[in-house]
């Protein structure tokens, strides 16, 4: 499960219009050095960034 | 007249050419101090792709698909990390496109100056193939300002990446102007 899909599982409410790039309020970003995706940016109105714990803790 | 005065290096000679025919030619110098810009420290580069490259739906992603050089004028261009750092401060027309190969609902395609967004274009709807591309005018400060382009496929679910035409997948800068 990727980092996109983790996000969606712990709020079901957002969609992939939250993460668009150019209206989103979330973005994920990769930077292609290995280290895999992130959250580059977070800044929904309602919804808190989740913690890593949060994000280990989807299976 | 006024005078003219040569400084710099002692050694060397400073060489003029003239046309080999009859006739007047002029060369009007602007009331104006800069650098002389010339073919050899005005660089550019081009780079294309002839791999693809898989994405993740909805996270933005660094290409790292321009990894065949076609000229790079001051070796200014990292063909391992897609990475451009001109070497000459000044300002820069830049152009990178895409092919996007898989599914993509909506396809981006951002120009990234020192790691963050400088500018950005998306196709509104694509379905199978969306080929994005931009352009940007940029001032590098010639040692370490440096360029990348970012990709992002914005879609619901499923799998994206880019297609490897050359054609179509193109990145390349060419400096303008001094600063």
């Amino acid at each position: 499960m990727n980092l996109y899909e983790k996000i969606l599982s712990i709020y079901p409410s957002l969609t992939h219009e939250d993460f668009n790039g150019a209206s989103g309020t979330i973005r994920l970003q990769n930077d292609s050095d290995g280290k895999g995706d992130y959250i580059k940016n977070w800044s929904h109105p309602t919804l808190k960034q989740p913690t890593q714990a949060e994000l280990d803790a989807v299976q | 007249m006024a005078s003219i005065n040569i400084a710099g290096d002692t050694s060397g000679s400073i060489s003029l050419t003239v046309p080999s025919v009859a006739g007047t030619n002029t060369v009007t110098i602007p009331a104006n101090s800069g650098v002389v810009m010339v073919s050899g420290n005005m660089p550019t580069f081009r780079a294309v792709s002839n791999i693809t490259q898989s994405l993740t739906v909805n996270v933005t992603t660094k290409a790292t698909c321009y990894t065949t050089v076609q000229w790079d004028t001051a070796s200014c261009y990292n063909s391992s990390t897609n990475r451009y750092t001109p070497n000459v401060a000044g300002y820069y027309e830049v152009k990178a496109g895409i092919q996007y190969g898989a599914l993509s609902a909506q396809p981006y395609i951002y120009i990234y100056k020192n790691g963050s967004v400088y500018t950005r274009y998306n196709l509104i709807a694509a379905s199978g193939y969306g080929n994005p591309f931009i352009t940007g005018l940029v001032y590098m400060n010639g040692s370490t300002d440096y360029l990348e382009v970012y990709l992002e496929s914005d879609a619901g679910s499923g799998s994206a990446g880019t297609s490897g035409d050359n054609n179509y997948c193109y990145f390349s800068a060419a400096m303008i102007r001094g600063a």
